[in-house]
């Protein structure tokens, strides 16, 4: 089983790098961050955060958009291609196809964020920023957060085309960033089904704020380790939730 | 001939002109796109004033920050780059900064730990745009949102020590500064100061150097230098004018000159005049030839 799920990743980390959209987004990105150099002599004594801020989230929103532009297509393509036919027919169960495809693009995208974070590193060293290791902690929960997504992704993707599976995930990725809202309209509705209805979708979206500490690491503020481990355990059980409802949705398919 | 040349058409060959054509023609649409941005700008407002404008619609940062998502700090830091912007174009126009405090207020509520931000804030709304209880506003909002940061309580405390003349509440503001995790060691000698109302030339020049050491903000830097002319000009003026007031109690009439005050020994020499002007007696009141204008703005 393992042997078949690692060669549905495998192919699938191939074809993805071979993908020009990826290529072509790891390069915008640190071309933003190296814009920062620009930045520096107009920042007035602020460089070092503004290089800080642009360099980790081009990291994030670069990632977010190969988890949503290679995932969203990702298994709908193999449908297309009529591929799945021959990946099917041969002993490899739906679930082995979904599980190999989603840890395929989860080794695309920690590539792809290694070498942005590599990027990010030469930046602060050519504009003479501190390369603090404590910057890391923000990619690494970026990686987290990548993970529901790209689960979220695959899981439009087994069923609605890649341009449809491209929206669905951003407005779960924007719903995602707002979930806070819904806690206080609970706190604030004098309504118990209003209160109800806003704590359910609180507990039920994706709550992606968790895994956002960029502020926290650029402005020097401790972190909480509880809060990370706790944000990384919600997102490894989000992420096998979906990742089970995809299967399930895509055990359903005809082909 | 075989039959694969008689077959083969031979190709067309283009001129010189048509080769270009492309090159040339896209030179020309640029020299084109140049022309009518320039044309744009020259018809009334720049950009730089039309994205301050668009900040207006944002009653507050409460808005944008819900847009901006997990991207907060980056919006912040362009709004800040937009900030350093209006500023400095009002410095070197008409020195109005209407917009300047809601600039700052949108700026920290996207990102409420942006330190550089409220003291950079405050101190051009207290000074430049003579906005003292905004600046104070947007101080207070800081202190909120970052508990344990000095600087920000010094700052509320050096516009009430400078500005506002609240000795107590600056006292209680230095007290408070004091306090808190890396503060100057300088900070808690100002508390008696304050207490004791004393608006001493010294200290306040003290003060603003130790700002001026502690920001490498350039629009702020020269800020700090034209208060540090201004305070001079002051000194002058005060010094002069108390020589004036001694020589009136002593010889019962009004000094002709500043230099009979210096003749007669009222005064050890003149004082330097900061902006290049000359000091004067009009009546028994001291005065510059600078005008009020180049006193608030040049360096």
């Amino acid at each position: 089983m393992f042997n078949r799920i690692s060669g549905v990743a495998v192919n699938t980390f191939r074809e993805s790098l071979r993908d020009r959209v990826l290529l072509a987004l790891i390069i915008i990105a640190v071309i933003v961050m190296a814009g920062a150099k620009v930045i520096q002599p107009v920042a007035m004594g602020e460089a070092e955060k503004i290089i800080k801020d642009l360099g980790l989230s081009a990291i994030t929103l670069f990632s977010v958009l190969v988890a949503v532009l290679v995932g969203g297509r990702i298994v709908y393509r193999e449908v297309e291609k009529r591929t799945i036919y021959l990946l099917l027919a041969r002993p490899v169960r739906r679930l082995e196809f979904i599980l190999g495809k989603f840890i395929g693009l989860m080794l695309v995208l920690l590539v792809s964020l290694s070498l942005m974070t590599i990027g990010f590193y030469l930046v602060l060293l050519i504009t003479r920023v501190r390369p603090e290791p404590r910057l890391l902690w923000a990619v690494v929960m970026t990686v987290f957060e990548l993970a529901l997504l790209t689960a979220v992704a695959v899981l439009f993707s087994t069923f609605v085309t890649p341009i449809a599976s491209a929206v669905f995930t951003f407005m779960v990725y924007f719903i995602g960033h707002s979930t806070y809202l819904l806690k206080q309209l609970a706190a604030m509705s004098p309504s118990p089904i209003v209160k109800f209805i806003a704590l359910f979708l609180y507990y039920l979206l994706p709550n992606l704020g968790n895994f956002n500490i960029r502020g926290d690491v650029v402005h020097g503020a401790p972190l909480n380790p509880a809060a990370l481990l706790l944000s990384i355990g919600y997102s490894i059980v989000y992420t096998c939730t979906l990742l089970l409802i995809a299967i399930g949705v895509f055990n359903r398919r005809d082909f | 001939m075989n039959v694969v040349e008689i077959t083969k058409i031979p190709p067309k060959e283009s001129g010189w002109l048509i080769t270009l054509l492309p090159a040339v023609l896209i030179i020309w649409g640029y020299v084109g796109v140049y022309l009518f941005q320039l044309a744009i700008d020259s018809t009334g407002r720049g950009r730089g004033e039309r994205q301050v404008q668009e900040l207006a619609y944002f009653p507050s940062g409460v808005a944008l920050r819900e847009v901006a998502i997990e991207y907060r700090e980056v919006f912040a830091d362009y709004i800040w780059l937009t900030a350093i912007d209006y500023y400095g174009r009002h410095l070197e126009t008409d020195r109005r900064y209407e917009w300047l405090g809601h600039i700052f207020e949108i700026l920290t509520s996207l990102d409420q730990r942006f330190i550089g931000a409220y003291h950079f804030g405050a101190i051009t709304l207290a000074w430049d745009a003579h906005k003292p209880a905004e600046a104070l506003k947007l101080l207070f909002n800081g202190m909120k949102a970052n508990p344990l940061n000095w600087q920000l309580p010094f700052d509320a405390g050096f516009i009430n020590y400078m500005l506002i003349g609240d000795y107590e509440s600056a006292a209680r503001l230095f007290q408070v500064s004091a306090k808190m995790p890396g503060a100057w060691s300088l900070v808690v000698r100002w508390v008696p100061y304050a207490l004791a109302r004393s608006g001493d030339f010294e200290t306040a020049r003290q003060m603003w150097r130790e700002l001026y050491n502690s920001t490498e903000n350039r629009k702020l830097r020269e800020l700090i230098i034209r208060q540090l002319r201004w305070l001079k000009l002051e000194e002058g003026l005060a010094q002069i004018q108390e020589a004036v007031n001694q020589f009136r109690e002593k010889e019962k009439r009004l000094p002709f000159s500043i230099q009979e005050l210096v003749f007669r020994g009222y005064l050890k020499d003149i004082p330097e005049e900061p902006f290049g002007g000359r000091y004067f007696l009009d009546g028994d009141k001291v005065r510059t030839t600078t005008p009020p204008s180049r006193q608030a703005g040049d360096i």
